[in-house]
């Protein structure tokens, strides 16, 4: 062993790297063709979050060829990661940045104004120089698939496994429950909050435990099929909001709807190659340039629902109809959407309440 | 309610098992000296070779042998840099774990979010008929009753075989042990490939069984659960079992608490888990004395065998 010391190995591998070859090739840039940069902080899987971003990106590249190329990072966990990724994308000829998740808002909030290209940031608040942003109406989709709920729960009761308490996912829960009770008064919902976006786990244990309490039906905010895999083998229905896992739960996924971001990025690029991109803020829901899209109906789901879910859906579209329309009362009965009109968007994004028949707290402050 | 009790003890039994094998495997490390914190890495690492195999053959025994090779591997990498190389152990473990962490991420690029899907075995069918328990016993993979033989079996090795005995020796004063003619350096490398196999056997678990699907990272820190329970717990096996099921049940109660609508932040239950498991253990090592005699003193050090 006297060859194998700590100082050998150590002279070995600096000579190794210094005759490797060290070069990135970095992306020349051609003329003509517009290099969007798109970074993802998780990895692109073929479920959850970061699936609908890549399919989105996708189509754009498809709806120019050969006039729009994307340049796509994943696993770019950190903010600080993000940062650095985006300056050097803009340093590299990337006319359009897109940002795919909220975590990354504040860094484009900060370099947006001073990268001189166009960003664009998934789930961001509010635009500024530089800066649009897009978030899709989900409530529309969980209220539609509330109402299946509603209406196919044999116990009256339904379970939500919640990863935050964000408002992107109270507002979720608010519109499953509506929707469920504007079918089935009788309905209540237990809300448990899994403090992870993807701890699968701890998201079978808690359909383990609303499995326990009665539910029949769970719904949640699920990136795998986990969820639905769980609910499956304790043989009660689920539902996938934000995905269609029927691939993997054969028989139990009552009815899904899932995030299609392509309108977003399709018009980002058109914009930035017609030269008139400006920030703009976009929520959209269902509809054919929204975000939302309901995607397979379970062969179980009975006619009447599946007229019911089709009747609110175009409702919603046409804009006479809006999930959050008053009255509306929280868990502790106070009213919080005044009788006959719709709640105020700047209401929803900050939503810190949870609508009457959910049974679950939220945590302070 | 019987039935809820029931549901809770079974989870905490399936939600503990990964903890104890990872933690009897470090404990036996640590028994002989080597301060392994790559736990994390090959638990992830465990998990997704576990995870390809099972699907490639379709057996779950298959997949957690592969597992055991797996993490053992990656023990082993750890071993000449910690060893032979006589490098910083907790640099080399925090290398390790990165490292692994990475080396799952990138197995299991074209596995992520896929599920793993198996036909029911034919054994449990048999087992679930047996009168009243049957169908509790089948909801328990062979798994968690195996790591319960674990427990007794490393129990009975260190305190009561001349094998475990030297182990601990190792662990005490591996100057003494070389002097009197033991391969310190072997039964170190030996005692680190076991951590790190049932390392890998945890990692398997949890992606085979427990969840039967990959996404990455998915053991959410249970590796250094592990390690802080085998400190916490003194090294003595059956701290670490107790403590083990405890982090797992209060997991899971938790879990329970907020469905039953317990009015408590959900983020309290959270961490309910970390501070019943650390007042428990610390209540039971207030005697220090106790401490310092389950403790190997040359945890850590680099040993030298030529002075």
């Amino acid at each position: 062993m006297s060859s194998l010391t700590r100082r050998n190995v150590l002279q070995l591998s600096a000579a190794g790297l210094a005759t490797t070859v060290a070069g990135t090739s970095n992306l020349l840039a051609q003329d003509g063709v517009l290099k969007v940069g798109v970074v993802h902080q998780g990895p692109i899987s073929d479920t959850g979050w970061e699936f609908f971003q890549a399919r989105a990106w996708r189509a754009m590249e498809a709806a120019f060829p050969g006039k729009v190329k994307a340049t796509v990072l994943d696993n770019v966990l950190q903010a600080q990661d993000a940062e650095r990724v985006f300056r050097q994308l803009a340093t590299q000829g990337h006319k359009l940045l897109m940002g795919t998740t909220f975590s990354q808002y504040a860094t484009l909030r900060k370099l947006a104004p001073t990268l001189g290209v166009n960003c664009e940031c998934c789930a961001g608040i509010e635009t500024t120089t530089n800066l649009g942003v897009f978030e899709a109406r989900s409530y529309e989709g969980t209220y539609l698939t509330g109402i299946a709920a509603g209406k196919m729960t044999k116990t009256n009761v339904l379970g939500w496994v919640g990863a935050f308490p964000v408002p992107q996912v109270i507002y979720n829960l608010n519109g499953f429950v509506l929707g469920a009770r504007s079918v089935n008064p009788d309905v209540v919902c237990k809300v448990v909050w899994a403090n992870s976006w993807s701890d699968p786990a701890k998201e079978k244990d808690a359909v383990n435990a609303l499995v326990s309490q009665n539910a029949d039906i769970v719904s949640g905010s699920p990136n795998t099929p986990v969820q639905g895999l769980a609910a499956e083998e304790k043989g009660i229905w689920a539902i996938g909001s934000t995905g269609d896992f029927s691939a993997y739960v054969k028989n139990k996924q009552l009815t899904s709807f899932e995030l299609d971001w392509s309108a977003a990025y399709i018009e980002a690029a058109r914009h930035t190659l017609a030269g008139d991109w400006k920030p703009t803020a976009r929520w959209r829901g269902l509809g054919p340039d929204g975000f939302v899209k309901m995607t397979t109906q379970n062969p179980a789901l009975p006619k009447e629902v599946l007229a019911m879910m089709s009747e609110k859906e175009q409702a919603i579209v046409a804009g006479k109809f809006h999930p959050f329309t008053g009255p509306i009362k929280d868990q502790s009965g106070k009213l919080r959407v005044a009788a006959g009109a719709p709640i105020a968007d700047t209401d929803l994004r900050g939503i810190d309440w949870l609508v009457e028949g959910t049974q679950g707290s939220l945590p302070r402050g | 309610m019987s039935g809820v009790l029931i549901s809770i003890v079974i989870a905490t039994l399936v939600a503990g098992t990964p903890l104890v094998y990872a933690a009897l495997g470090e404990l036996v490390t640590e028994k002989s000296g080597v301060l392994n914190l790559g736990v994390e890495g090959m638990m992830l690492t465990g998990a997704i070779v576990g995870f390809i195999t099972a699907t490639a053959t379709q057996s779950i025994w298959l997949g957690v042998l592969a597992a055991m090779l797996a993490g053992a591997l990656l023990a082993t990498l750890f071993a000449v840099i910690a060893i032979t190389l006589v490098a910083n152990q907790v640099a080399a473990g925090l290398a390790l774990a990165v490292f692994g962490t990475g080396l799952s991420s990138l197995l299991g690029k074209g596995y992520t979010g896929t599920s793993l899907v198996l036909p029911p075995s034919p054994v449990a069918a048999t087992v679930s008929q047996v009168a009243w328990v049957g169908q509790y016993l089948t909801q328990l993979h062979p798994l968690v009753y195996l790591s319960w033989l674990l427990f007794a079996a490393i129990s009975y090795f260190l305190y009561r075989t001349k094998a475990g005995l030297v182990l601990r020796a190792v662990g005490e004063s591996p100057a003494s042990a070389h002097a009197i003619g033991y391969p310190v350096v072997r039964i170190r490398y030996l005692a680190t490939m076991f951590g790190g196999a049932m390392a890998g056997v945890a990692g398997a678990y949890l992606a085979t069984i427990y969840t039967a699907i990959w996404t990455e990272g998915m053991t959410a820190g249970r590796g250094w659960i592990a390690l802080a329970l085998v400190v916490f717990a003194t090294w003595r096996p059956a701290r670490v079992l107790l403590g083990a099921y405890l982090f797992g049940g209060v997991t899971t109660a938790q879990l329970f608490g907020q469905v039953a609508g317990i009015p408590v932040p959900p983020e309290v239950m959270s961490s309910l888990p970390f501070l019943a498991t650390i007042i428990v253990l610390v209540l039971i090592t207030r005697n220090r004395t106790l401490v310092r005699m389950n403790a190997p003193p040359a945890l850590g050090q680099p040993f030298h065998a030529n002075g």
